[in-house]
C-alpha cells in the first residue's frame, strides 16, 4: 500500500497499528536518515546503505514472509532503474507486509511516482510508462497542494542594469562550469533587491544565509520549527524543496518575486511544478476510482 | 519488436537445467567458456552436473590472459578439477597481445611472450594447451595493426570445432536493456525449435542459459551448493563495493583498469609482479579512480578547454602508428567540448581499438547555456 502525505505520527501510528494488528516480529524501515522514525520492532536501514553488500544480502537473508518492510521518503532518484529501487524491489519481493509512505508523489514529474507503483506492484510491469498501471496499486492519498501567494518586489533602474552586466559576464566566462550556475548565481544577485524588504518579525526560507540573518532557514535543514516561512528564493532541485515542505509541515506560502527576469523564471518553474503535482493527483483520482 | 514475457510457473534454476538438458539432447560437442568468475563458475557447475549425471564430457575453455588475478587462476583450477572425467581442458596459455591502458609507451602486453619467462606474471600450468590448436596458415585476424588480439584467439579457437554449442555465463537480467536486447535479436534455430537465448557463431552456437538469472540468483546457488568462489569478491565486499563495481576481471584494459587501485590490497604479490611485467601499473595504481586522469572527467589545471587538452594529448602521443589511427577516427566527429572530452579519454586510455567509443552529437551544455541566454 502507498500512503501519500502522511506526517511522522501518522506514519508512526500506522506502522505501530501495523505490527501489532498482524503480529509483526521483525520490521525493517529503509529511510534516508533525515526522515527516521522511531517505532517498535523497526530497525532503520539508512538510504543509501542499502546498496551495499554487506546491507543487501544481510536484508534477503532475514526477510521472510512475515517480515515487515517500510519504504519511507525513498524517492530520491528520477531513475526507475537506480541500483537502490532495484536493491529495494528483491526486498519487497520476499514479503507481503509492505508499507510505502511519501510525502509528494513525484520529484519533477509524473513517471516518478511510477517507482512507487513499481514498489507497490513488485514489479509487474517492468517500468512501463502507461498512467493506467496506477490503478493496479493501492494508494491512499491526502493531497498536499502548496500555494504560493506571489509577494511582487519593485527594483530599481540600475538593478535591472547590474542584473544584465552580472547576465552577460557569466555567460561569457561559463567555461566548462555546469551551465545551471548561470541560473543559481543571478538568482544571488535578486536576494540583494529583496533584501531591503524583508520584515524582521516573519522567518524566511532561501538558498543559503548570506546576509546572516537571525530569522532565515536554509534548505538543508533537518528542522523547521519556526513555520510559517515565506519564501526568500526556492532552490534549483524541487526534491530539497519537497523535503522542506514535509519536514516544515506548511503548504501556503508568500513567494517575494523581484522584478528580474530570473525571479519570474523561478516563479513559473514553480507553479509548473505544482501544476505536475496536480495532474499526477487527479490521475491517482481517476483510475483508483476506475479499479 | 520483442515483447518481454513472464513465465512465472517455474524459476530461474529449473529453467536453466532444462536449458542445459535441451542443449545436450541436441549437440555432441558442449564447450563452457569460464573466466573465474561467479556467473562462469555457476555455469560450469550446472552444465558439469548434467553431464555426470549422463556420463558424458563436456570442455571447459579457459583463454589465460597472464594479468589476472591469482585468485582467479585458483578458482579456474578448481573448476577444472570439479568433476575430473567429464571434463576436456582448454586452458589456453599461448602468445597474443592484449591493449595496454595503463601505458602511453607499452601500448600492449604480450601475454605469455617466448622469450620473456622470467617476468612472465606465473609459470604455465602443466595441464593447459601451450601451442596454438589451429595452424599459421589457417589463422585469421581481425586486424593486423593491431595484431593477434584476444577476440582473434577465440575467433580461431571456435573455429577448431563443427557444430559445437558454447556455453557462455553472460547474465541480461539486472544488467543493461542493451545487453538483453543484443544477446536475443538473432534466434538460434536448433532442430527446428527457436532459441532465443543464443547466438549464431559460424559453424557453432553461443548460448547463454543464465541469460534470465539476477545477481542474488547466482550467489543463492553458490551459497546453496557450497561452491568455491574468487577470494576478489570477498575483499569487494569487506570494502563496501557496491552491487556493480563487484567484478573479477581482466587488470589493464579500458575497462578495467580501476582494479588496479585495490590488487596492492586484495593480492600484493600479484601487484608486485605486474610491477615488474609492465609499464604504467604504478601510476595507474595511483590514478586510476582520479577524475583528472584516467576518468577524463575533469580538466587538468593548465588547459582551458578539452579541445586544447585533445590537441595537446595529440600533438604529444609517443606512439606515431597508434597517433595516426586517432587522427583519422578524430577527423570524422564534431569538433565540441562533449566530444573532445571523450576523445581525450581515447587517448588518455590509448583506446586505439576504439572499445570505449566517442558519442559524437552537438554539446548539449551549449544548448542549455542558448536556453538561458534567451529566457532570463
Amino acid at each position: 500500500m502507498i500512503y501519500l502525505g502522511l506526517a511522522n505520527n501518522e506514519k508512526q501510528a500506522m506502522v505501530a497499528e501495523y505490527v501489532r494488528e498482524r503480529g509483526i516480529k521483525k520490521a525493517f524501515m529503509l529511510t534516508p536518515a533525515k526522515f527516521a522514525i522511531e517505532c517498535p520492532v523497526v530497525e532503520i536501514i539508512e538510504y543509501s546503505s542499502i546498496i551495499m553488500y554487506k546491507t543487501f544480502y544481510r536484508l534477503l537473508q532475514e526477510i521472510d514472509g512475515s517480515t515487515l518492510v517500510v519504504i519511507n521518503e525513498c524517492l530520491r532518484t528520477q531513475n526507475r532503474n537506480d541500483l537502490t529501487y532495484n536493491c529495494i524491489r528483491h526486498f519487497l519481493a520476499q514479503t507481503s507486509h509492505q508499507l510505502i509512505f511519501q510525502y509528494l508523489p513525484i520529484i519533477d514529474g509524473f513517471n516518478d511516482f511510477l517507482s512507487l507503483v513499481d514498489f507497490d506492484t513488485h514489479s509487474r510491469w517492468k517500468r512501463e510508462t502507461n498512467q493506467t498501471i496506477i490503478e493496479e496499486a493501492s494508494i491512499v492519498c491526502a493531497e498536499v497542494a502548496p500555494i504560493f501567494n506571489r509577494v511582487d518586489i519593485g527594483v530599481s533602474d540600475s538593478e535591472i542594469s547590474s542584473y544584465e552586466n552580472e547576465k552577460a559576464k557569466l555567460i561569457k566566462n561559463i567555461g566548462l562550469k555546469d551551465p545551471h550556475t548561470i541560473p543559481r548565481n543571478l538568482y544571488l544577485i535578486s536576494g540583494k533587491a529583496k533584501l531591503q524588504h524583508i520584515r524582521s518579525d516573519r522567518w524566511y526560507i532561501g538558498r543559503n544565509n548570506r546576509f546572516k540573518l537571525s530569522s532565515f532557514q536554509t534548505f538543508r535543514e533537518n528542522k523547521y520549527p519556526n513555520a510559517p516561512y515565506a519564501v526568500f528564493e526556492v532552490c534549483h532541485n524541487f526534491i530539497d524543496f519537497s523535503d522542506f515542505l514535509f519536514l516544515s509541515g506548511q503548504s501556503i506560502f508568500d513567494f517575494l518575486v523581484a522584478g528580474l527576469k530570473i525571479d519570474e523564471w523561478y516563479f513559473q518553474r514553480c507553479l509548473k511544478w505544482i501544476e505536475e503535482l496536480k495532474r499526477v493527483y487527479s490521475a491517482i483520482r481517476q483510475y483508483q476510482k476506475r479499479s | 519488436m520483442f515483447i518481454q514475457r513472464y513465465d512465472n510457473t517455474k524459476n530461474v534454476l529449473d529453467a536453466a537445467r532444462e536449458r542445459i538438458s535441451f542443449l545436450f539432447d541436441a549437440f555432441e560437442t558442449i564447450i563452457v567458456s569460464v573466466s573465474g568468475g561467479k556467473d562462469s563458475t555457476v555455469l560450469a557447475h550446472l552444465t558439469l552436473s548434467e553431464a555426470h549425471a549422463r556420463g558424458r564430457k563436456v570442455g571447459l575453455f579457459f583463454l589465460d590472459e597472464e594479468v589476472v588475478y591469482e585468485s582467479t587462476i585458483r578458482q579456474i583450477e578448481y573448476l577444472m578439477d570439479l568433476f575430473p572425467d567429464c571434463i576436456s581442458r582448454y586452458w589456453l596459455q599461448i602468445e597474443f597481445a592484449l591493449t595496454n591502458a595503463t601505458s602511453a609507451t607499452e601500448t600492449q602486453l604480450i601475454c605469455w611472450e617466448a622469450g620473456k619467462h622470467k617476468i612472465w606474471m606465473r609459470s604455465k600450468n602443466a595441464c593447459s594447451i601451450q601451442h596454438r590448436m589451429w595452424s599459421e596458415k589457417e589463422q585469421t585476424v581481425r586486424d593486423k595493426n593491431k595484431g593477434f588480439g584476444f577476440y582473434d584467439v577465440i575467433e580461431n579457437f571456435e573455429r577448431c570445432f563443427t557444430g559445437a554449442a558454447f556455453l557462455v555465463g553472460l547474465r541480461a537480467a539486472g544488467e543493461s536493456p542493451n545487453r538483453w536486447r543484443a544477446m536475443v535479436k538473432n534466434p538460434v534455430d536448433v532442430n527446428g525449435t527457436p532459441v532465443f537465448w543464443a547466438t549464431k557463431k559460424g559453424k557453432n552456437a553461443a548460448f547463454y542459459p543464465l541469460y534470465d538469472w539476477n545477481f542474488s540468483d547466482v550467489w543463492k546457488y553458490i551459497g546453496g551448493k557450497g561452491l568455491q568462489y574468487s577470494k576478489i569478491y570477498d575483499y569487494q565486499f569487506k570494502k563496501g563495493f557496491s552491487l556493480n563495481e563487484m567484478r573479477v576481471s581482466s587488470l589493464i584494459h579500458e575497462r578495467s583498469f580501476k582494479s588496479l587501485c585495490e590488487l596492492p590490497e586484495f593480492e600484493p604479490k600479484t601487484y608486485n609482479r605486474l610491477c615488474k611485467r609492465l609499464k604504467g601499473i604504478q601510476f595507474a595504481q595511483e590514478t586510476g579512480k582520479s577524475a583528472k586522469m584516467f576518468k577524463a572527467r575533469k580538466l587538468p589545471k593548465n588547459f582551458k578547454s578539452w579541445v586544447t587538452y585533445r590537441d595537446f594529448l595529440l600533438r604529444t602521443h609517443p606512439d606515431t602508428k597508434h597517433k595516426t589511427i586517432f587522427e583519422k577516427r578524430f577527423l570524422r566527429h564534431l569538433d565540441n567540448e562533449f566530444v573532445a572530452r571523450q576523445q581525450c579519454r581515447q587517448l588518455i586510455l590509448n583506446d586505439y581499438e576504439n572499445n570505449l567509443p566517442v558519442d559524437n552529437k552537438p554539446d548539449p551544455r551549449e544548448e542549455l547555456i542558448r536556453y538561458y541566454e534567451e529566457v532570463l
